[in-house]
C-alpha cells in the first residue's frame, strides 16, 4: 500500500486540484477511461460538497494495492455542520432536483464502496473506494 | 393551464390580480401569496377575479384557507369582478355567504 | 455493462457503416442500442466502445480525436448518473403505485354501500375515480319505516388526501344514530365533524336525500353542493333540486335548510358530483342541458343500465381520461 496524498478544499479552484490528484492515482493504478472519469466525477461531487456547505475540509486519495485486488480509496473530510437527515441525502432527486449535480447518492453510484459518518456540528467524513477490475 | 398573480399595493391595501385557471395545478401559488398576506394583522387584501377563466374546487380551498386565516388575525379580504361560472361556485358552495364578494360590476370597482 | 460481442457487433457495425452509408447498418445499430440499454449501458460507456472501434477501424487516428472522446466521455458521465437514478425513481414509482392500488381496493371495501331494495323504486348508481383513488362517496341507507336516505358527497381535491377524509365521512355517517334522521341534521352533524378534523383548505361538497315511498315524497338538503335534479314524466322536463348551504368544513355552526318534492311514476331523480358536471370537450365545458340531454338519451334503459351508459358516453367524450372522480346515481320511479 502506498501513502495517501491530500488537497485542502477552501476555493472552488480547489476542486480542480483534487480532480487532479485522483485521476494521476487512476491512472498509476491502471484504470481505464471510463473509470478514470468515474472515480473524477466522484471526487468532484465530494470536493463541491465542502466547498458549498463546509468552507473548508480536504479531499485525500490512497492508491490501493492488495495482492488479488487494486484499486482507489477516496476519503472527503470537513469540520462543517454535519449533515442532519443522512437518509434525506442519500434520497434520489433530493440533490438533482435543485440543480446541484448528482450529490451523495451519485457518488455511491460511481464508485464500489460508499461509506458516511457524520456527527451535527462537527462535520463528516465520506469515503469510497472503487475497484480495478 | 397557468395562472398569473400580480400584486399592487394602493396605500393600506394589496391588491391581487389575477389570471388564468385557478384549479388543482395552481391552486399552491395562490395559496402561497395569499395566505401570509391575510395572515397580516389589519391587512386589507382584494383579490380581482376579472381575468379567471376556470375555477376549481381546489381554488375554493384556498379561498376558505384564507378566509379562516383572515378571520384568526383581523385581516379583511375582497373578491372582485367574478366571471359568472366562478360566481356560480361560489353560490352553490354557499360561500357568498360567508365570503365578501363583489361581482356586480364587472370590469369596474 | 459492456460485454465482447457487443463490442465486436459495434465495431462491425461501424465499420460496414463507414464503407457503404447503407440504412440498414443505422436499423442493426438501432436494435444494438435497445438491447445495450436493456443491460443498463451507460452513455460514457457507449462513447467508450466507440472510441475503442474507431481506434481499430483507423489505426492512424490522430492525437487529437483521440482526446476528443476522452473529453466527450468525460462529458457523458452526469448523463450516466441521471439515467440510473431515472431508473430508481422508475422503480419506486411503480413500488409506490402498487401500494396505492392495494389502498384503493381496501378503500372499496370499506366505502361500498350496498344498493337497497325498493319497492317502486328503480337504482342505478356508477361512481369512477380519476386516479386510483376515489374523492367521491356515496351511500344508501334503507330505514326501519322503509324510508331510504341516500348521500353523495365530493371532497375538494382526488387522490389519496380525498380518499382519506372521505373514509372520515363515511364513519361519521355510520354513527350517527339511525332513527330517521332528517337530511338537514344529518348535515350539520356532519360539518361539525369535518370542520373539527380537516385541513383548512379542505371542504366536501354533499347532498343528503330522504325518500318516503308511502307518500312518494322526496325531503332533501345540501351543503354546497351540485343541485339534483328531477325529471318531470309529465311534461318531459327537468327542474334543479336543492336548498341553499355551505359546504362541509368551514363554520363550527352550519345551519342546513330542507325542501321537498312529490316523485310521481316515471319521474326520475338524479344526484351527481362535478365530475360529470364539469366534462370537457373539445377544451370547452359541457352546457349543463347537454349533460341532461345525454341523460335524457338514455331514459328507456333501467336505471343502472342508464348510468353506466351515460358514464360510458362521457368517458368517451373526455378521451377516456377523467379529469376528475366521477358519481351519478338515479332513482326512477316505477310507471
Amino acid at each position: 500500500m502506498t501513502s495517501q496524498s491530500c488537497v485542502s478544499i477552501r476555493k472552488e479552484l480547489d476542486i480542480v486540484g483534487a480532480r487532479q490528484l485522483g485521476r494521476d492515482i487512476t491512472k498509476e493504478v491502471g484504470f481505464g477511461l471510463v473509470d478514470q472519469a468515474r472515480v473524477t466525477t466522484a471526487i468532484s461531487e465530494l470536493a463541491r460538497n465542502i466547498y458549498l456547505y463546509a468552507d473548508e475540509g480536504e479531499i485525500c486519495c490512497e492508491a490501493l494495492d492488495y495482492t488479488n485486488k487494486k484499486g482507489i480509496r477516496i476519503t472527503a473530510s470537513d469540520q462543517g455542520k454535519g449533515i442532519e437527515d443522512v437518509a434525506k441525502v442519500m434520497q434520489d432527486g433530493y440533490s438533482t432536483s435543485g440543480g446541484l449535480g448528482a450529490g451523495l447518492p451519485g457518488v455511491k453510484r460511481l464508485m464500489d464502496e460508499f461509506d458516511l459518518q457524520t456527527e451535527v456540528g462537527k462535520g463528516s467524513v465520506i469515503s469510497a473506494v472503487k475497484w480495478l477490475r | 393551464m397557468n395562472l398569473t398573480i400580480d400584486t399592487e399595493q394602493e396605500h393600506d391595501r394589496t391588491v391581487l390580480f389575477l389570471s388564468g385557471e385557478l384549479d388543482i395545478y395552481t391552486a399552491p401559488n395562490l395559496k402561497e401569496k395569499l395566505v401570509p398576506l391575510v395572515e397580516q394583522k389589519d391587512a386589507m387584501v382584494e383579490i380581482d377575479m376579472d381575468e379567471v377563466n376556470y375555477m376549481d374546487s381546489t381554488g375554493i380551498g384556498v379561498f376558505i384557507h384564507a378566509l379562516k386565516t383572515a378571520k384568526q388575525s383581523g385581516s379583511k379580504m375582497k373578491l372582485t369582478n367574478l366571471q359568472e361560472k366562478t360566481m356560480r361556485l361560489f353560490e352553490i358552495t354557499g360561500l357568498d355567504e360567508v365570503l365578501d364578494i363583489n361581482s356586480s360590476i364587472r370590469g369596474g370597482n | 455493462m459492456t460485454n465482447n460481442s457487443a463490442k465486436e457487433q459495434y465495431q462491425i457495425l461501424l465499420q460496414e457503416y463507414i464503407e457503404t452509408k447503407d440504412e440498414k447498418y443505422l436499423y442493426r445499430a438501432e436494435k444494438l442500442s435497445k438491447s445495450l440499454l436493456r443491460d443498463h449501458t451507460l452513455p460514457e460507456e457507449i462513447v467508450h466502445l466507440h472510441n475503442e472501434a474507431l481506434a481499430k477501424i483507423d489505426p492512424t487516428l490522430s492525437q487529437e480525436v483521440k482526446d476528443s472522446m476522452a473529453f466527450l466521455l468525460e462529458t457523458m458521465i452526469s448523463y450516466g448518473l441521471a439515467h440510473q437514478e431515472f431508473q430508481t425513481l422508475r422503480d419506486e414509482q411503480i413500488m409506490l403505485k402498487s401500494e396505492i392500488s392495494v389502498a384503493a381496493s381496501m378503500q372499496e371495501t370499506l366505502l361500498a354501500t350496498e344498493k337497497p331494495e325498493i319497492e317502486g323504486l328503480d337504482i342505478g348508481v356508477i361512481s369512477v375515480p380519476a386516479h386510483q383513488m376515489n374523492g367521491d362517496y356515496h351511500h344508501f341507507i334503507k330505514a326501519n319505516d322503509g324510508s331510504l336516505g341516500v348521500g353523495i358527497a365530493d371532497v375538494v381535491g382526488k387522490g389519496v388526501p380525498a380518499a382519506l377524509c372521505m373514509s372520515m365521512i363515511k364513519y361519521s355517517i355510520d354513527s350517527l344514530p339511525e332513527l330517521s334522521m332528517s337530511p338537514k341534521a344529518i348535515l350539520s352533524n356532519l360539518n361539525r365533524v369535518v370542520e373539527r378534523n380537516v385541513d383548512a383548505s379542505m371542504f366536501i361538497t354533499m347532498f343528503y336525500a330522504q325518500y318516503m315511498p308511502k307518500d312518494c315524497t322526496l325531503q332533501f338538503a345540501s351543503a354546497g353542493h351540485e343541485p339534483g335534479l328531477h325529471y318531470h314524466h309529465d311534461g318531459d322536463y327537468f327542474t334543479e333540486i336543492t336548498t341553499k348551504g355551505m359546504v362541509l368544513g368551514v363554520l363550527p355552526e352550519g345551519k342546513y335548510e330542507e325542501d321537498q318534492v312529490v316523485i310521481e311514476s316515471g319521474d326520475m331523480v338524479v344526484f351527481l358530483t362535478d365530475g360529470v358536471t364539469e366534462c370537457r370537450k373539445d377544451g370547452r365545458f359541457l352546457e349543463m342541458n347537454e349533460v341532461l340531454d345525454v341523460i335524457k338519451m338514455f331514459k328507456h334503459l333501467p336505471a343502472q343500465e342508464q348510468v353506466n351508459e351515460v358514464f360510458k358516453y362521457f368517458e368517451r367524450l373526455q378521451g377516456f381520461q377523467l379529469r376528475d372522480d366521477f358519481t351519478l346515481i338515479i332513482l326512477k320511479k316505477d310507471v
